[in-house]
This record gives structure tokens, C-alpha cells and sequence, in this order.
């Protein structure tokens, strides 16, 4: 059954699937940012009607952000992990708050953890974070070792150096 | 039969030692090790020490685990509120260094930047006995005559 998955959405989408594969109960799928959507948005046609989580990597060395949807399918008990490159120059993506209502939360972390914005969320206002001024602390090149060092550790504030 | 005589209080200073009511702000693994107090294990009821739940009517405040930068403002607030006499008792590594998240971008590394500590307890977590090491110190200090600051 996760081998139809599969095959329905690479004939739908031909050149938009960079790779794809099914493991059992599993089906993951990478795919390009512009049809990111319209796959999710099919992917939730086929069943997969809750949406556990949304995540987001930094592979810096790479230039890019990984995002990352997983899904879950209640009638078929498949799990569907569909990812997606963004580039670091200009980290945006489409939200898929109107597919998932749930995503918003998820979204609005992201975007304040690594900075990439979610276009079509309502609302993206911080949500952890208190007057921060600094790079959004998740990427990979926000040092935070020598954040806190100099937020908490300089030599006017008279410990540790 | 003997006759149990009750204990007078002989002073104010006397009376604050043994009604020392406590309101806590637990984070973290702090309050794990202070459990057996709380309940009948090691049972802080006997010393007067009840746990409230409104800081008007507290005398003592446990910080207990990591402090973050949002928390801290609840835990300032929590402190203007209470009434003088007041005491500070700060648990665990966390709240004095920082600890394990001495390099973290969300948590503050030394919470008397902010409150008053008047006694810390040394541990990551303290182990229960150690907390009822400092507690005693404390009633004892308090006994003497020390307002806190």
C-alpha cells in the first residue's frame, strides 16, 4: 500500500520528486519548495489527515534549510515524511496552515528559531524568545557558546573571565 | 502520668523560625529531590514549613532549576509580592551558574543578579539531605535574628 503512495504521487508530480522511497509503513519523499504544497496538499486527499509535526534543519555547509512535514494516515497506519529544500539567501516557503490548522504553531517556532518565513501564516510573532536581537539562535552559524559568554560572562560582569 | 508542658515562643525571631511557609518556583529536577520533604518521607511539617500557594502569605521562596529569561520575570514578581521578612533559597547548580546550561541563550547564569539569595544549596540536583542540611542552617540564622535582605 505504501508502494501505491508512491507511484501515484510520482506520476502526478514527474519532475518535481527528487527521490522517494517506502519502508515499511513508512513513505518518504523529497521534493522541490515551489510544489511542496500542492504534494502536501494531495498527500492529505490520499488520507493522510494528521499532521504530527514540522521541523526544520540547517545544513549550512549545503546553503540550505531542510523543512520537513510528517504526516499520518489513521485509515491506511502509514506514515508520510515529505521534505523540502530552502536556500539560507532567501528562506521562504508557502505555509500550509489552510491544509493543517495545527501547522501554525509548528510554523511560528520556526520561524523564530531559524528564521524562515512561512508565507500565508497569520501569525508569526516571537513566541520564546524575549527582545532578541541576535540571529534566530537555531542556525547553525549563531554561535552560542560566545553569545553567552558575552551576554553573561564579560569582564564587567566579574566571574568565570 | 507526665505532663507535656506546650512550648512557648519566647520572641518574634522564635515564631518566624517555626511558621516558615514557602512558596516554590520549580523548573526542573530541583523539586524531584525536594519531594520527600513535601510529603511524609522526610515531612517539612514538623519544622512549621507549609507549602502556600499565594506569595502574600510566604515567607520563604525556592528557586529550584534552571531559570530562563522568561521566568525570571515571574520569579521577580512573585518576590515584590511577598511580605518582609522575607527569605531566598536557591536550589541546585542551575540558578547559581547556570549548570549544565552554562553556555545556553535562554536561561540567566546567576539569578542574585536579579533577587536577594540569602542561602544556596549546592548540587545538580541537591540530595534531599542536603536540602534539610540548609533548611535547618536557614531556621537556625532566621532563629538568631537575620531579616533576610
Amino acid at each position: 500500500m505504501d508502494n501505491e503512495i508512491t507511484s501515484t504521487i510520482e506520476s502526478e508530480f514527474p519532475n518535481v520528486i527528487l527521490s522517494s522511497a517506502s519502508e515499511d509503513k513508512k513513505v518518504l519523499l523529497s521534493v522541490k519548495r515551489e510544489e511542496c504544497y500542492q504534494i502536501l496538499s494531495r498527500l492529505k486527499d490520499m488520507g493522510f489527515a494528521h499532521l504530527s509535526d514540522v521541523t526544520l534543519v540547517d545544513y549550512i555547509d549545503e546553503g540550505e534549510f531542510e523543512s520537513i512535514y510528517h504526516l499520518w494516515s489513521h485509515s491506511k497506519k502509514i506514515r508520510a515524511i515529505v521534505r523540502t529544500r530552502i536556500p539560507r539567501e532567501s528562506p521562504r516557503i508557502k505555509s500550509i496552515v489552510d491544509l493543517w490548522e495545527g501547522a501554525q504553531i509548528h510554523e511560528r517556532e520556526g520561524h523564530e528559531m531559524f528564521g524562515v518565513a512561512f508565507e500565508g501564516n497569520p501569525n508569526l510573532t516571537p513566541l520564546f524568545l524575549e527582545d532578541w536581537e541576535e540571529l534566530p539562535p537555531f542556525r547553525k552559524d549563531f554561535d552560542i557558546r560566545e553569545y553567552a559568554k558575552r551576554e553573561y560572562y564579560g569582564e564587567d560582569k566579574g566571574y568565570f573571565g | 502520668m507526665k505532663k507535656i508542658t506546650p512550648r512557648t515562643i519566647k520572641s518574634k525571631a522564635e515564631a518566624r523560625t517555626f511558621s516558615l511557609w514557602v512558596i516554590n518556583y520549580f523548573t526542573a529536577c530541583g523539586f524531584m529531590e525536594l519531594l520527600p520533604w513535601v510529603g511524609s518521607g522526610y515531612d517539612m511539617e514538623r519544622f512549621g514549613i507549609l507549602a502556600v500557594s499565594s506569595p502574600r502569605h510566604a515567607d520563604v521562596l525556592i528557586v529550584a532549576g534552571y531559570v530562563t529569561k522568561k521566568a525570571v520575570r515571574r520569579i521577580k514578581m512573585i518576590y515584590d509580592q511577598m511580605a518582609s521578612p522575607k527569605y531566598v533559597l536557591a536550589l541546585g547548580s542551575c540558578p547559581m551558574t547556570g549548570g549544565m546550561y552554562w553556555d545556553s541563550y535562554s536561561t540567566v547564569k546567576r539569578i542574585d543578579e536579579y533577587i536577594p539569595v540569602d542561602m544556596w544549596i549546592l548540587g545538580c540536583p541537591p540530595k534531599p539531605e542536603n536540602i534539610g542540611h540548609g533548611i535547618v542552617m536557614a531556621m537556625n540564622a532566621i532563629k538568631g535574628g537575620f531579616k533576610g535582605h
